[in-house]
């Protein structure tokens, strides 16, 4: 395992990053205006996509049960889904607490709710709001963190305060993390270790970053002592859990966008034992083993640890994980549910719905449909953004739905699976 | 001459007397922010549309939410103060998704705060109906077209146009630029670059991360020339 002591102590590798950007930016598109978008070198003329794709809005006003497309949820024989609650706009990741509060972190919103009682009686707390988007959330020991971007709070006894949470503990000093904003909004978790691991992007769409700073996943101390990096080349993963079987951390990555329609796909990627700290391949190297069109150095993919499995290109697959519970058919023990937010950098819409990884004895895995409905495909339209997936002791799952700020419970019955054959 | 305008503003509504005195608030830390800049001939267009809007107070509602802003935003939202963004125009989505984001706390605008904390979902969404469904004028700035060009070769290089339309006249939570004060998107745009407006898109501000303060003078000019080219 290789220890990084300080950002500064990469400082020259960060000025010759920046250098080498300058260069092949000057290469590959002598047109480009000096000092300008080193921090992206994709060329929209060579993407060969529309001009007008761009991100799409999250509603920040809340949706009425009325109007979410829980209906329209498509699911295998014997699954049913439902409204497990709403009324908290840009619902994301998901955590709950020793006593069965659930945390839910936002983005832009800047929100972090908890949400608590029984189905048809769940209350919504906005337990802090005004942050730089909140999406890391981890619960530990009664403790409730929360990651903004470049913040880190810990909310002690968090569940015995719910209606007055006071002052968070101050942890951002002790994590130092990067403050640039693109693709640090965080996603964060507790591994089998004990340690926090936290997600840190690379900042731009495509570029040079320096990759001691950028394009990690790293692991903490939880007083955010001790930091270890774990992946390397990683651009955004929103989502990671370990194998309940052999321990392996699994995580999303989201491709680069404007390098064409089906270019590159989204990856499931898994960490082998003693592999920590390895290369996943970005911003040279991109899904099983392209090049990058746009910033080309010789041997791109040497030494870069392939996916276990192709997500589909623009797919945004964000929170992923296993399943351990009963209630559902046995062969759907340990699989990785995956949500996929759906594509804006794509003519054709994808994704926007959930998916399986099953992992074979090869390290690779299997995608699998699981959770669809909230995608048009002759209309081009989609209804809803799954961001993350819960799982609830009862063995159902969760699936929290950003665009409707919504959480769907999807429940297994054998007895509904039998008659409806 | 704030407090006059209050005083005559609470002989004629309570309601809006509240409104009134939260303008007299942010229209001191305007000042305070611009060292003292705001003229007296804007303080007493400033004091004319709250006293008119508390006058019509009764007559529509929307009258009165939106006066306030108008002292700052300009009439029917076309700014003419510098640093003062012109509504005008601009996508409904856009508007209502700002003041969402003031309100929650998240884009800091100190003169706005007092204002936006005691508006209802409605008033954010009757507030950017309005605002949006008046047409954009262009500003009374001179644009240079030297840097208008250079800005034109920038923004084609960083696909502003995917986001904010060819016409840079915006859409759903992307803003208009065109017709936009020049000075007001300059100050966006450094704001955007150097992560000083917290909430804005990440997009955004991947966007313009690598922009040099001469590259956004130039956007800038651009983004004004456009509205002029088109209309
Ligand atoms: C005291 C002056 C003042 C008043 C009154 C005021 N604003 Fe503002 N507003 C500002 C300033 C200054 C900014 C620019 C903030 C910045 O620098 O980022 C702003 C920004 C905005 C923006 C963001 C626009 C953009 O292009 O980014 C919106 C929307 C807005 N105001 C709407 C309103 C509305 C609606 C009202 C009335 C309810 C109102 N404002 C009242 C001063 C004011
Ligand atoms: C990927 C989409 C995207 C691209 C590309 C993009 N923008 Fe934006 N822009 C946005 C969004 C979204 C916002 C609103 C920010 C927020 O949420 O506060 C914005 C805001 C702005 C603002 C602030 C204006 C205001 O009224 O507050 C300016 C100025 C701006 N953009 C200029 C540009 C320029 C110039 C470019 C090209 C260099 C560009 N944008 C490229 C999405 C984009």
């Amino acid at each position: 395992m290789k220890r990084i002591g300080s950002h500064h102590g990469t400082a020259l590798m960060a000025a010759i990053g920046l250098f080498t950007a300058f260069n092949l930016s000057a290469q590959t598109a002598p047109s480009a205006p000096p000092g300008f978008s080193a921090m992206d070198l994709s060329r929209p003329e060579a993407s060969n996509q529309s001009l007008q794709l761009a991100p799409i809005p999250v509603p920040p006003l809340v949706t009425p049960p009325e109007k979410i497309p829980v209906s329209r949820i498509t699911l295998p024989q014997g699954f049913r889904a439902e409204i497990w609650s709403w009324g908290h706009p840009g619902a994301r990741t998901m955590v709950m607490g020793d006593r069965g509060t659930m945390f839910m972190g936002t983005r832009g919103i800047g929100r972090v709710y908890a949400i608590t009682g029984t189905t048809g009686k769940r209350q919504v707390r906005t337990i802090a709001s005004g942050l730089n988007q909140p999406n890391g959330l981890a619960f530990k020991d009664g403790s409730l963190y929360v990651f903004a971007i470049n913040r880190v709070f810990r909310y002690d006894g968090i569940e015995d305060k719910l209606d007055n949470p006071g002052q968070p503990v101050d942890l951002t000093a002790q994590f130092n993390l990067p403050t640039e904003v693109h693709h640090n909004w965080k996603y964060v978790a507790f591994g089998p270790d004990g340690k926090l691991y936290v997600q840190i992007g690379a900042n731009c769409n495509i570029c040079e970053f320096n990759p001691g700073i950028h394009g990690q996943i790293r692991r903490y101390n939880a007083d955010g002592s001790g930091m270890e990096i774990v992946a390397r080349g990683v651009r955004d993963t929103q989502g990671f859990d370990w194998h309940p079987a052999t321990g392996e951390l699994w995580f999303t990555d989201n491709g680069r966008d404007w390098a064409g329609n089906d270019g590159f796909e989204d990856e499931v990627n898994r960490i082998p034992k003693g592999m920590e700290g390895a290369n996943f391949g970005f911003p040279y190297c991109h899904a099983n083993g392209q090049p990058d069109p746009d910033l080309k150095r010789p041997n791109p993919c040497a030494g870069v640890i392939m996916p276990a499995a192709l997500n589909g290109a623009h797919t945004a697959g964000l929170g992923l994980r296993f399943y351990t519970g009963a209630m559902f058919p046995t062969s759907y023990r340990n699989v990785a549910f995956i949500a996929r937010h759906g594509s804006w950098n794509r003519e054709k819409k994808s994704g926007y719905d959930v998916v399986i990884a099953r992992p074979l004895p090869d390290g690779t895995a299997r995608m699998e449909p699981f959770l669809g409905g909230l995608m048009d495909n002759t209309k081009n339209e989609f209804y809803g953004r799954p961001a993350h997936v819960f799982q609830l002791q009862d063995g159902s799952i969760l699936v929290s739905d950003e665009q409707n700020g919504a959480v769907y419970r999807i429940s297994y019955d054998a007895e509904l699976h039998a008659s409806a054959r | 001459m704030l407090i006059d305008c209050r005083r005559n503003a609470l002989g004629y509504r309570t309601a809006f007397a509240l409104r009134a005195s939260r303008i007299a608030r942010a229209i001191r830390l305007v000042e305070r922010r611009s060292g003292g800049g705001l003229r007296a001939a804007l303080r007493a267009a400033l004091c004319t549309v709250v006293l008119g809007a508390a006058l019509q107070a009764n007559a529509a509602d929307m009258t009165a939410i939106s006066a306030p802003c108008q002292g700052c935003h300009g009439e029917q939202g076309h700014s003419v103060i510098a640093n003062i963004p012109s509504l005008a125009g601009q996508p409904e989505f856009f508007i209502m998704n700002q003041l969402f984001l003031m309100r929650e706390g998240v884009r800091r605008v100190e003169p706005m705060k007092a204002l936006v904390a005691g508006l209802s979902d409605d008033d954010l969404q009757a507030l950017a109906k309005y605002f949006s469904s008046v047409p954009p004028k262009p500003s009374d700035e001179v644009i240079d077209p030297e840097l208008a060009k250079r800005g034109a070769a920038l923004a084609n290089r960083a696909r502003c146009a995917s986001c904010h339309l060819p016409s840079l006249a915006g859409q759903e939570q992307m803003p208009r630029l065109a017709g936009q004060r020049i000075d007001y998107l300059r100050h966006a745009l450094t704001d955007l670059r150097d992560s000083q407006r917290p909430g804005a898109d990440s997009n955004m501000i991947a966007a313009i991360g690598a922009a040099s303060d001469a590259d956004i003078d130039a956007l800038a000019h651009y983004a004004a020339s456009v509205f002029a080219a088109t209309h």
